[in-house]
């Protein structure tokens, strides 16, 4: 895993804060990852019903425990759901999870956005692990705020979710909510949109 | 939910509570895609470089091109100012490039259909588990049922490496591959049979031509860069153009004489042609007597062949035939007699080659300027292969003593047949490798109702396509700007021009994205867990490449330091081809087919029917261009072109939405709109062919427009080489709302 540790010079309390919103942040970024027995497993889903439990989300708690309850091979039952949700199947079953898609109006992968982003990544001193995925896929920019927050870098947090981040994940999350029906994708969503809307 | 609680909020309570949400000890569990690099301030990584050793492969003329790449990202794509074939100029298709390399639908993972064969639900899969699925499934279809059990649908440059493993060292008699017999098939057979060389539609040395005669090509609606420089070239030097088609076509609006022909009848005009030229002594004789053979026997059976005859079966006027024969006769041997490329069309095609073979030879128009002229291409290359595992079944069409003029292969009509009946034998695998059959093979439901019995089908693919909904596996393939594998070899343009040759190999512009693999790594892994790794002939693409570079002295590296294309000096391609002319063949007369080009006349269109003629849009290749959004921007539907006369008659004005019913009573899925026009006889219509995909992964291309091929039902097979006619199909016009 790559490090994202915070300057020494921050006070205890946002040191605290600002690991607690990096490790937030990955958590995210893993429920929009392809679903792999390494991460994808009870201990997972058991923090993901605490967090929502620490939310006070109760409707969303209960939708996800009764999935997990009534479906015995969870991990099976995510993969298609990814696949489905993310990857291939009929329009507006799949919602690409790719920024360019969503803001570059023609609808393409690896358009002007996907640069942007990148830029943005290098920018601030991050770059992608791998070069056969692009660069504005929401796994990655999760991680990229994780690293952010652990790094205590809020101003470019913000200036990233406003500027690269909000402009499609609302159209996302709109699509999303019409066609995610998966409990666990629904709810990561929303939870997505929780933790990076602007507060009112 | 409760929105009581804001993030910040949250965020304070928890970093107090955070031992009872552990989201640390859960993303320790998982590497970050992202890492820590060197800050980069913006701009400083904004050099936009060219890359060389793109060749196009939109269609398959494979231009070569060169790519704007800026960051690992693919901006442009350009003509090879080096090229002397193309040149800088590309095609509408070639730019789209781009957009199919980024097309969102595109395939990127291995997934497993958990669903069903044509209705599927896809779960993303490793490569192992995809691999060995199909290894372990293959090897049991031929452990139970013998390696014929096994069947292959390739297509295009990356189906070649895999094809060759399972036809020569598997050893599978059943491979069917959609350029031959839903193709050229007809064309070439009909050729060879004639001459003893193979044609192309590369042969026709246009630019120095003083006549060029069409029979169906399209140039204007058909684009290949090159062919359309020499087309317009000849024209532009004064060459008469002969158009026979039904339809007003982008060429026929550029002809001196447009033949408004019956369809299905041009070897009987072709015949009459012959006749007039044999009685009235205007053929050249001289060519005749060095390269003809069996003119007499040819003579004596067309010469019922009159203009008035042909003129009553084609449905255009004696004295304009008589005009055209006096035309070529005039001009030859400068005739470019094209030897069009699709010609699968009414079931009687090997005898309309054969009908243009001997035409051109009568005219002596073979190896002189402006004729039918093979241009002198490098020679040299290096090769490899599979090695043959000296187990080889007859063919289907072997064992059935049909089609004795076909190509290696199985006719796709004979292997349907075998796979729904079991006999001669049971064929329960399928491989499909960059062929889409169910838009290319008539009769749709045969083809659903062959894969339906199948043990195993596995697709090898680009994008989603109609097929791919009936896999049980499906790998996701690198696109021709990802990979490398071919070399394009040629000369300049123009053969007239100073002689100079060129060598291309197609070299990658861009990484493969996401997962996909190119057809060696493919295959490879396949050999290995089918038993046969000890057999590989090249460990990768690049190895291939480099050893057929080697024949001429040449490497990937000395190419690219070459701006992607070797030029070197040509030589001379006019002379005398050595050809002999066989005007009548006993070898086919042997068989049980006519021994001289001989007219088979086909059905007519039963009452309120109309024929259903197709062809191509300019900026479309059939259902491979069918999601790319900047073509259909341009082009996103394939109206149906209809007489004005017959729209007046039906009550059909200009873009009426219509459904089509074919003589079957199949019905069009989808809906198109009516192009009315005097531009096209009265007895057919016309569409462009490859829209109207069944797939709905395809976000752009699902359902737009019309499938042609859901109408083309009854079956019309070409007895000497076994290519479909697909211009047999009759439908009548169901206006929409």
């Amino acid at each position: 895993m790559a490090v994202h540790s915070l300057p020494p010079d921050q006070d205890d309390a946002s040191v605290t804060e600002a690991a607690t919103l990096s490790s937030l942040y990955s958590f995210l970024a893993l429920t929009m990852r392809y679903p792999d027995p390494a991460f994808c497993n009870e201990p997972f889903f058991d923090t993901f019903e605490s967090l929502l439990a620490s939310l006070d989300w109760p409707s969303e708690l209960a939708e996800l425990q009764t999935w997990r309850r009534q479906t015995p091979d969870r991990l099976d039952d995510l993969r298609t759901a990814y696949t489905h949700l993310f990857i291939t199947a009929a329009p507006g079953g799949t919602i690409p999870p790719y920024a360019s898609v969503h803001l570059d109006g023609d609808g393409t992968m690896y358009g002007r956005t996907t640069e942007r982003t990148r830029d943005f990544y290098r920018a601030c001193g991050f770059d992608l692990l791998s070069e056969t995925e692009p660069a504005d896929h929401l796994q990655f920019e999760l991680e990229f705020l994780a690293a952010l927050a652990g790094e205590a870098k809020f101003d470019d947090e913000e200036r990233f979710l406003q500027i690269l981040f909000r402009p499609w994940f609302a159209q996302f999350q709109k699509k999303s909510m019409q066609e995610a029906r998966h409990p666990f994708y629904k709810v990561s969503i929303q939870l997505i949109d929780f933790f990076t809307k602007e507060e009112q | 939910m409760a929105m009581n609680l804001t993030r910040r909020t949250f965020l304070k309570a928890a970093s107090i509570a955070a031992a009872s949400v552990p989201l640390a000890n859960v993303r320790a569990k998982a590497e970050s895609g992202l890492v820590k690099a060197p800050l980069v301030a913006p701009g400083s990584f904004k050099n936009t470089q060219t890359v060389v050793g793109g060749v196009c492969e939109m269609c398959f003329w494979r231009c070569q091109l060169v790519g704007k790449i800026r960051d690992g990202r693919l901006l442009k794509l350009e003509g090879n100012p080096k090229s002397i074939d193309n040149g800088v100029s590309i095609c509408a298709r070639g730019n789209a490039g781009v957009k199919l390399l980024y097309d969102p639908d595109r395939l990127k993972y291995p997934l497993k259909n958990v669903g069903k064969r044509g209705a599927p639900k896809w779960q993303r899969i490793s490569w192992e588990e995809a691999l060995d699925t199909c290894a372990s499934k293959l090897k049991a279809v031929i452990d139970q049922y013998g390696i014929k059990g096994i069947s292959m649908f390739p297509h295009g440059s990356t189906s070649t490496y895999p094809m060759d493993f399972f036809e020569k060292t598997v050893g599978t008699p059943n491979i069917s591959e959609a350029s031959f017999a839903q193709c050229r098939g007809a064309r070439d057979t009909g050729y060879l049979a004639t001459i003893d060389y193979p044609p192309s539609e590369e042969y026709a040395d246009m630019p120095n031509s003083k006549v060029i005669l069409l029979i169906g090509s399209h140039f204007g609606e058909n684009i290949h860069v090159s062919h359309t420089k020499q087309y317009l070239k000849g024209l532009e030097n004064g060459a008469k153009l002969i158009v026979v088609d039904p339809r007003y076509s982008a060429s026929a609006a550029k002809s001196h004489i447009w033949v408004q022909i019956r369809p299905g009848t041009d070897t009987a005009w072709l015949l009459a042609i012959m006749n007039y030229l044999i009685q009235n002594k205007k053929y050249n004789i001289e060519f005749v007597k060095e390269h003809g053979e069996g003119l007499g026997k040819m003579a004596e059976g067309i010469k019922q062949w009159t203009l008035e005859k042909a003129a009553q079966e084609c449905d255009v006027p004696a004295a304009q035939i008589k005009e055209v024969a006096d035309l070529l006769a005039a001009n030859m041997p400068h005739v470019a007699i094209h030897t069009g490329r699709h010609s699968s069309w009414y079931g009687n095609d090997f005898q309309r080659a054969r009908s243009m073979a001997c035409l051109t030879g009568l005219l002596g128009a073979f190896g002189v300027k402006g004729g039918f002229v093979p241009p002198a291409n490098p020679g040299g290359l290096g090769d490899y292969s599979w090695p043959k595992s000296g187990h080889h079944d007859k063919t289907l069409q072997e064992l059935a003593g049909l089609y004795h003029f076909a190509p290696p292969g199985t006719p796709p009509d004979l292997l349907r047949e075998t796979a729904i009946t079991g006999k001669p034998y049971p064929i329960k695998g399928c491989i499909i490798w960059g062929q889409n059959p169910i838009q290319t093979i008539p009769n749709q439901e045969k083809t659903i109702k062959t894969l339906e019995q199948m043990d195993f089908v596995m697709c090898v693919d680009v994008m989603p396509t109609d097929i791919t909904m009936f896999a049980d596996i499906l790998l996701p393939d690198c696109s021709y700007l990802e990979r490398y594998d071919l070399i394009r070899t040629g000369t300049q343009w123009n053969l007239a021009e100073e002689h100079r040759q060129f060598i291309a190999p197609r070299m990658p512009l861009v990484a493969p994205g996401f997962e996909r693999k190119d057809s060696v790594y493919i295959t490879n892994e396949l050999a290995k867990r089918m038993g046969y790794g000890d057999k590989i002939p090249i460990q990768t693409q690049e190895e291939g490449i480099n050893k057929m570079l080697a024949g001429v002295q040449l490497s990937i590296e000395k190419i690219k330091a070459e701006d992607g294309i070797h030029i070197q000096p040509g030589k001379d391609p006019y002379g005398d081809m050595e050809l002999t002319i066989e005007f009548y063949n006993e070898e086919l007369e042997e068989h049980g087919y006519p021994g001289i080009p001989t007219y088979i006349p086909v059905e007519h269109p039963p009452e309120g029917y109309y024929r259903l003629l197709y062809g191509r849009s300019s900026v479309h290749t059939f259902n491979r261009t069918q999601n790319n959004a900047w073509l259909m921007a341009e082009n996103n539907i394939n109206p149906v072109w209809l007489n004005d006369k017959q729209a007046a008659k039906l009550g059909l004005k200009e873009g009426d939405t219509v459904a089509l019913i074919n003589q079957d009573n199949v019905k069009s899925r989808t809906t198109t709109t009516v192009k009315v026009t005097p531009g096209i006889r009265q007895d057919c219509v016309y569409i462009y062919h490859g829209f109207g995909s069944r797939n709905p992964e395809l976000t752009v291309g699902h359902d737009r427009g019309i499938d042609d091929q859901s109408l083309i039902t009854k079956l019309a097979v070409d007895p000497e080489s076994g290519s479909y006619g697909m211009r047999n199909n009759f439908v009548k016009l169901v206006k929409v709302g």
